[in-house]
């Protein structure tokens, strides 16, 4: 496996690449998070699924994809969605659309009782948007073999998300009444001429 | 002379006919229970591939992109154009934008079902009644979108969905099945 020197240089030379002018195409570089990423990548199996967001140079070049092929698709100016279906890597490039397309290769891994896992790579303000809610909350519900992983770095581009969100995991009171329906969802239930 | 098949009755057979591929999977509100205008016509599928989803549109939607990278062919089922609009990121962003990003890598097949309801006389309102076609067709790049506007034009266009290498969204018209019941229901 790759270590966090390997990581470095490659962002290294992206970055040379980038400052020559030679990416016509956003770039967002990675760094800070080798050791947790080697660490976390430690239990990831080539089987398995990575869903990544547009910071992936390194969850691709940690899931078995050869640098130059990493370099090749970055300089075609892919970066910020990088996709190897060979290696089983999907991203985007929208805050939170990996969630319920993890949602439904994990769906169908359970459906079919594979034994590979979805790994969902997310960082802390797409972590909190309702989707990510949603799906964490149906492969909770449904026991679908996704891990979700978030990478912290307490910030969305410049936004604090703490100081947007207010407390992350506040304890939440709801006031909630049980009742059952005397009406159809809708009309009486009966047809009706016009 | 036999009379011809309704615009009912051909919804049903289509959904039939793709409920005979061994890979569909029917998802959606009311696929495996009743609710919806749509929900009748489910009733020749096997019970075993209709997924019923909680109201999460782009949820759906997105998950369908994941069975279908899977392969699956997912049948995703929205009621109407107002509702699908709440799945408008993975469809447009994802789904249509996956085989473009991907440079081909990704291709998932996904066929969408909605509907422009009947207006009049009965009005379901501006937050229901919409038909938000055209502007789709502009949005989309990769996914086909076509029209049920005739009874006839139904069976050939799923088979057609069925077949292609590609997404394809199907938009029926729900004054049709007015027109052939003379009446609504409201279940």
């Amino acid at each position: 496996m790759l270590n966090a020197e390997d990581l470095i240089a490659f962002e290294r030379e992206i970055a040379a690449e980038f400052e020559a002018g030679r990416i016509k195409a956003p770039v967002h570089f990675a760094g800070g998070n080798e050791q947790q990423l080697i660490d976390v990548f430690r239990t990831i199996s080539p089987r398995d699924w990575v869903l990544c967001s547009w910071r992936s140079h390194y969850h691709c070049l940690l899931k078995g994809v050869p640098r130059e092929q990493v370099k090749t698709a970055i300089l075609k100016g892919r970066s910020i969605a990088l996709c190897f279906p060979q290696y089983r890597i999907l991203s985007s490039a929208i805050v939170g659309g990996i969630c319920p397309i993890a949602t439904g290769l994990a769906w169908a891994i359970k459906e079919r009782g594979g034994p590979e896992r979805v790994h969902v790579f997310l960082g802390d303000m797409s972590a909190n948007t309702g989707i990510s809610h949603e799906c964490v909350k149906y492969c909770a519900g449904h026991d679908l073999p996704v891990r979700w992983i978030i990478e912290d770095n307490k910030k969305s581009v410049c936004t604090d998300t703490r100081a947007t969100w207010g407390e992350l995991t506040p304890a939440i009171s709801l006031t909630c009444y049980d009742y059952k329906l005397t009406w159809p969802h809708v009309g009486t239930g009966q047809w009706v001429r016009f | 002379m036999p009379s011809q098949p309704s615009y009912f009755d051909e919804l049903c057979t289509a959904m039939a006919l793709l409920g005979r591929e061994p890979n569909t999977i029917f998802m959606g509100q009311a696929v495996a229970v009743p609710g919806t205008t749509m929900a009748d016509t489910f009733r020749k599928v096997p019970n075993e591939k209709r997924l019923e989803m909680p109201v999460a549109e782009d949820m759906q939607m997105g998950m369908a992109i994941g069975m279908a990278l899977s392969g699956y062919l997912p049948v995703c089922v929205f009621p109407r154009w107002n509702f699908l609009l709440l799945a408008a990121n993975q469809l447009v962003n994802h789904l249509d934008r996956l085989p473009l990003y991907s440079d081909g890598g990704y291709r998932p097949k996904v066929i969408i079902r909605t509907a422009v309801p009947s207006a009049h006389p009965f009005n379901p309102g501006p937050q229901h009644d919409d038909d938000f076609t055209g502007a789709f067709r502009r949005m989309l790049r990769t996914v086909k979108v076509e029209t049920l506007s005739h009874a006839s034009s139904i069976v050939p266009a799923y088979a057609a969905a069925m077949r292609a290498d590609h997404s394809t969204l199907l938009v029926e018209y729900t004054e049709q099945y007015k027109k052939e019941r003379g009446n609504v229901r409201f279940a």
